[in-house]
């Protein structure tokens, strides 16, 4: 691998430079002289220089959520000092949302960390990344089977690929979960259980296109403004498009909808049974889709698994007889009436629906079920594989797709959509790998939970995970239940807690090694949207102080195993594992924090990386074609030699793998034939329901200008002065029972943990009577000591939204 | 022919109301709707300033029933008491640096004068609510939490009254309002600890280019989502950014826009002829 590439003279970049120079140049071209003139008609001048002028702009994409959002950001001295919507991007055409226009800032907060820092009693005290490096390496070399790598959905794309290969490849330790766990687990199992293979059909040009959008447990207008604007401007150019929100709470979202269903938690797998069961009565569903591409599914109850049982038609319609409008009713709290709407909606042909969920549909003890239900109803009624018909999971986190689905960097996957449990697979990764037969291990490693329950159990009681290095993500606030899973770290001595990241946060808390990280467009990265977009940029500005590369951190602690003697980080040559070469064929002591930039890591992590997106049929183009594009939508494949992307998969003419003159063919099947999965799921009521001790119900999330656990926004003053602290939304009759005003303080509690807390009245949200909202941003407002962290069987995803609390006046 | 009695009365009635009807109009045309008048002014200011007494006491978080003309005021007042920092949006408020109404009527074919100082202090005001050049301005005032309409109320049109400048949107209508433009905290909100952050956003220009001495400058800014220039150029703006020439309508007749700075670079140059594409003649 020798793909010489300085980074810092990316061909971009110098020409970009050029170019901006020629057009000012030729902008003005008989400027001799700039000077205030003395027209009465003139404004004054002020003199001196235009500062503007000197200012570099490159592309990223947003730092922030999902969406994935290219943004132009202004380089000026060394600094970020501006930030544009990209208008030649397509997902956000030239606009973005208040976190992203003031991303910028959160390179600049006061208290970014800038040297490692270890713990020594009470105190922390600066060393040496030499050292820093060492303290990890001793610390896995002690007991590799006992470390585990905490990552996240903001790994870029190489970041992830090397953490996981570091792992999985070099300690044989499958201990590697992200955060994305908590985020997207169940939108996977969703589309795996459906569709045989992972990430939407459709693409955000369904935006353009629906007829109809119907928002499952859905705030988009916070959560992903880029994405709702683009569907309600079009009302503003005159387009009809029917917005409904089936939700557990009024939001900014509903005021813009034709349509809102309010139900209860859950009520969502009883609205998608509602729906099957009148699309079959009415004879609604679309027989020819039916009989063409879909088989039925049912849970296999005595051998529970992903894949379930086959069922006949018949005994699918058999299962959704019960499920009448009044039954529905009954379950969702949705009114019958409402339920035959989306049954209409749903059997009419001739309109084009497009589904969005997030956090309300994957964080849910029954994730996978309503994911499913959900794909489910969109197959049964043919809405489907047309430019604005299609099921679409939106994820929260940069590169929740791209690192975490499409990288596999969870405790069961291998990159390309390969698993661990299959020797065939494992196979193909040694061979890409160079490594020798056998390296992999074959068990799948801890998820999210086990992996935090674990460090948290001490070691004599069977806790025996005793090394977690944390990178790009705060899982102490956000891990749920936090005093099972997380607080119980403090003070266990023999557990040693490793946390990369850019500022202080409610994990480096309870840290015993702090690394300082380096930031976006501090370094290079890639990064996978939402709609399958692969997104790539340059650093930009130079990391603060001793902060340096995620992607480093883990090279350095690689090598410095690897000069132990350690066999691990050796291929089967005896060669480093991320041996990268330069164009004489010597590698590039990439290791060194120096050398680092000789190359560009990310480029050749990239093009190892690419030979596995093949083998899923998730192609991704070489490297350099994405340092054009504003991102590009997998399977990029190679048309007249051009590199082309991919916007509506399974769909004859639109996706390249679709056999010729095939209208649909769902070429990853589980069942081996060509088609998808209708699954029935029956209602089940959550995990933990009010009663009479705690008669609330407790629902969290986010809010439009903190982004996740606050740990960037809330240290932009714009932000954080909008939306300065959490609070307790509660239902204005509810606060009135409780003798609670706008303002007061509450102790809200559950049977994990209490906090106090201002209510919020008749404020941007809106709960019905016996439910709470509480954001999660805060890390003086933990809301997550009062979660539960009940999961999906099948995802282990925690429900979030779920939590039976009670509240009463300070 | 002799008129008789009766029709004689309804003539002089007749005659009667339309003179006091003609009157009635010559007098309410010379009658200003509104007159300014110092006192009234004097008086109103001493009315608001015991309105702000009062709010002092009243705790946070309510407005006191205030008469409508009042309203602004009132506002400010309970923010300014709420967020007393000298770096909050709040502060702007207090300065009334904008024009008021009686300066603000147009003359036709009048130049509106300038000074550097009002263009600076207009710059200085602008820079309170956004983080660097470009960025859609933040919302000094608390908003409906939940409804773009209540934005497009006021800001479809814009004006200037005596105590409040309303810009007008300066592209075309978008329905989320809140995508872009950062709010300020509900009142209803306790006002938390901000930290300290040292971005230092780009700063504004403080004028176009000019090909020569005279010339009209270039725009120094992107056009994009700004496409209104009265926005900030026009009349019920900041004194300082106002247009020196009101009476001229179309502006990019003279004033073009700079591809630089309009972030839609171009993927490639077309070469017709290299050497000068290039620049390197």
């Amino acid at each position: 691998m020798a793909l010489p590439q300085p980074a810092q003279s990316s061909p971009t970049l110098s020409s970009n430079a050029e170019r901006r120079n020629f057009l000012k140049t030729s902008a003005m071209a008989a400027a001799t002289a700039v000077a205030s003139g003395s027209s009465t008609w003139n404004l004054p001048v002020i003199q001196g220089s235009e500062r503007s002028d000197d200012v570099k702009w490159n592309k990223a994409p947003c730092r922030f959520c999902g969406t994935g959002c290219h943004v132009q950001v202004g380089v000026q001295d060394g600094k970020v000092v501006a930030v544009a919507g990209d208008r030649n991007a397509e997902v956000n055409k030239g606009l973005l949302c208040v976190k992203g226009y003031h991303v910028g800032a959160a390179l600049y907060g006061e208290d970014r960390l800038k040297s490692p820092l270890l713990r020594r009693g009470d105190k922390y005290v600066a060393i040496s990344w030499d050292e820093a490096i060492g303290v990890i390496a001793d610390r896995i070399a002690a007991a590799p089977s006992q470390f585990a790598f905490y990552g996240s959905g903001q790994w870029t794309i190489p970041e992830g690929y090397a953490a996981l290969k570091f792992m999985k490849g070099g300690l044989g330790n499958n201990h590697i979960d992200p955060n994305a766990r908590l985020c997207m687990a169940s939108a996977v199992t969703g589309f795996l259980a459906t569709y045989g293979v992972d990430e939407p059909a459709g693409c955000y040009d369904d935006l353009d296109k629906c007829d109809v959008l119907i928002m499952w447990g859905n705030n988009p207008a916070e959560m992903h403004p880029v994405l709702f604007s683009r569907v309600v401007d079009r009302r503003s150019r005159g387009e009809k498009v029917l917005l409904i929100d089936i939700g557990t709470r009024r939001t900014r979202t509903t005021t813009h909808c034709n349509h809102y269903l309010e139900m209860k938690g859950h009520g969502d797998l009883a609205i998608a049974n509602g729906i099957a069961h009148l699309l079959l009565a009415k004879k609604t569903y679309s027989q020819e889709f039916v009989s063409s591409f879909c088989n039925f599914k049912a849970p296999d109850d005595a051998n529970p698994n992903l894949h379930g049982k086959s069922i006949s038609f018949e005994e699918y319609a058999e299962h959704l007889k019960p499920y009448t409008p009044e039954y529905v009713e009954e379950l969702s709290g949705v009114p019958a009436e409402q339920i035959r709407l989306l049954a209409d909606l749903f059997g009419n042909p001739e309109l084009k629906i497009t589904s969005l969920w997030c956090m309300g549909m994957n964080q849910h003890t029954r994730g996978t079920a309503i994911n499913s239900m959900v794909h489910g109803i969109h197959l049964l009624s043919g809405h489907f594989g047309r430019p604005g018909d299609a099921p679409t999971s939106l994820t929260g986190q940069p590169s929740a797709c791209g690192t975490v689905r499409e990288v596999g960097t969870l405790s069961h996957t291998l990159p390309g959509g390969r698993l661990v449990a299959t020797p065939e697979h494992r196979q193909q990764t040694e061979e890409i790998w160079k490594l020798p037969p056998g390296k992999i291990n074959p068990v799948p490693g801890f998820h999210t939970v086990q992996m935090w329950e674990s460090f948290c159990t001490p070691k004599a009681e069977g806790g025996v995970i005793d090394t977690i290095w944390v990178q790009v993500t705060n899982p102490g606030q956000t891990l749920p239940n936090l005093n099972k899973l997380f607080n119980k770290k403090e003070g266990m001595k023999e557990k040693f807690l490793i946390v990369s990241d850019v500022y202080p946060t409610a994990t480096t808390r309870l840290a015993d090694l702090i690394l300082p990280s380096a930031m976006w467009v501090e370094k290079n990265g890639m990064f996978g949207n939402s709609e399958r977009r692969t997104q790539q940029w340059f650093k930009m500005v130079e990391p603060p102080g001793e902060a340096r590369d995620d992607c480093w951190q883990t090279i350095a602690v690689a090598h410095r195993l690897f000069e132990k003697g350690f066999d691990g980080m050796k291929d089967r040559d005896g060669r480093f594992l991320f041996e990268v070469l330069d164009q004489e064929s010597k590698p590039v002591p990439i290791w060194n924090w120096k050398n680092y930039y000789d190359t560009n890591v990310d480029q050749h992590l990239f093009e190892e990386y690419r030979l596995f997106s093949r083998l899923k049929h998730k192609d991704l183009a070489p490297y350099a074609e994405y340092v054009k594009a504003r991102g590009l939508r997998w399977p990029v494949v190679q048309v007249n030699g051009q590199w082309t992307e991919t916007r509506h998969r399974f769909a004859g003419g639109l996706d390249p793998y679709v056999s010729n003159g095939k209208r649909i063919q769902f070429y990853h099947s589980s069942t081996k034939d060509d088609r998808a999965q209708i699954w029935f799921h029956p209602w089940i009521p959550p995990a933990e329901v009010p009663d009479a001790e705690y008669p609330f119900m407790l629902c969290t999330g986010r809010v439009l200008e903190h982004w996740h656990s606050g740990s960037m926004t809330r240290r932009i003053p714009e932000l954080s002065r909008a939306m300065p602290t959490a609070y307790v939304e509660m239902n204005a009759a509810d606060a009135a029972d409780a003798g609670i005003r706008n303002g007061d303080q509450v102790i809200v509690e559950s049977r994990r943990g209490s906090m106090e807390i201002q209510a919020w009245i008749e404020g941007r949200g809106k709960p019905p009577k016996g439910t709470v909202f509480v954001p999660f941003f805060d890390e003086t407002k933990m809301v997550n000591n009062l979660t539960l962290d009940a999961v999906d069987p099948f995802s282990k995803q925690p429900d979030y939204k779920k939590s039976a609390v009670r509240i009463r006046k300070v | 022919m002799q008129p008789n009695q009766p029709s004689c009365i309804v003539l002089l009635v007749g005659a009667l109301i339309t003179f006091v009807a003609i009157v009635g109009y010559f007098v309410g045309l010379q009658s200003p709707m509104n007159p300014f008048e110092k006192t009234a002014r004097v008086q109103g200011l001493s009315r608001i300033a015991g309105a702000t007494r009062t709010l002092e006491t009243i705790e946070t978080g309510s407005i006191p029933a205030t008469d409508y003309s009042q309203m602004a005021m009132a506002i400010r007042a309970k923010a300014s008491s709420m967020l007393a920092q000298n770096d909050s949006p709040f502060s702007t408020w207090s300065i009334p640096q904008y024009a008021t109404t009686e300066q603000a009527a147009v003359e036709l074919g009048a130049d509106n004068k300038i000074s550097l100082e009002e263009k600076r202090l207009a710059l200085a005001t602008r820079k309170k609510n956004r983080a660097f050049n470009g960025a859609p301005p933040t919302v000094p005032h608390p908003i409906a939490e939940t409804s773009s309409e209540s934005c497009v109320a006021c800001h479809s049109q814009g004006t200037q009254t005596a105590t409040l400048r309303i810009p007008r949107m300066s592209h075309p209508l978008l329905s989320n309002c809140t995508q872009c433009h950062v709010g300020t905290a509900s009142p209803d909100m306790p006002n938390a600890m901000v930290r300290a952050n040292h971005f230092v956003g780009l700063a504004a220009p403080e004028g176009g280019p000019k090909a020569f001495a005279g010339a009209p400058p270039q725009i120094p800014h992107s056009t994009w989502m700004r496409v209104d220039c009265l926005s900030c150029h026009g009349q019920a703006s900041h004194r300082g950014l106002q247009t020196t020439h009101p009476w001229r309508q179309n502006c990019q007749q003279c004033h073009a826009p700079s591809s630089t700075l309009e972030q839609t670079i171009l993927e490639s140059n077309a070469k017709f002829i290299d050497s000068i594409n290039t620049g390197s003649l």
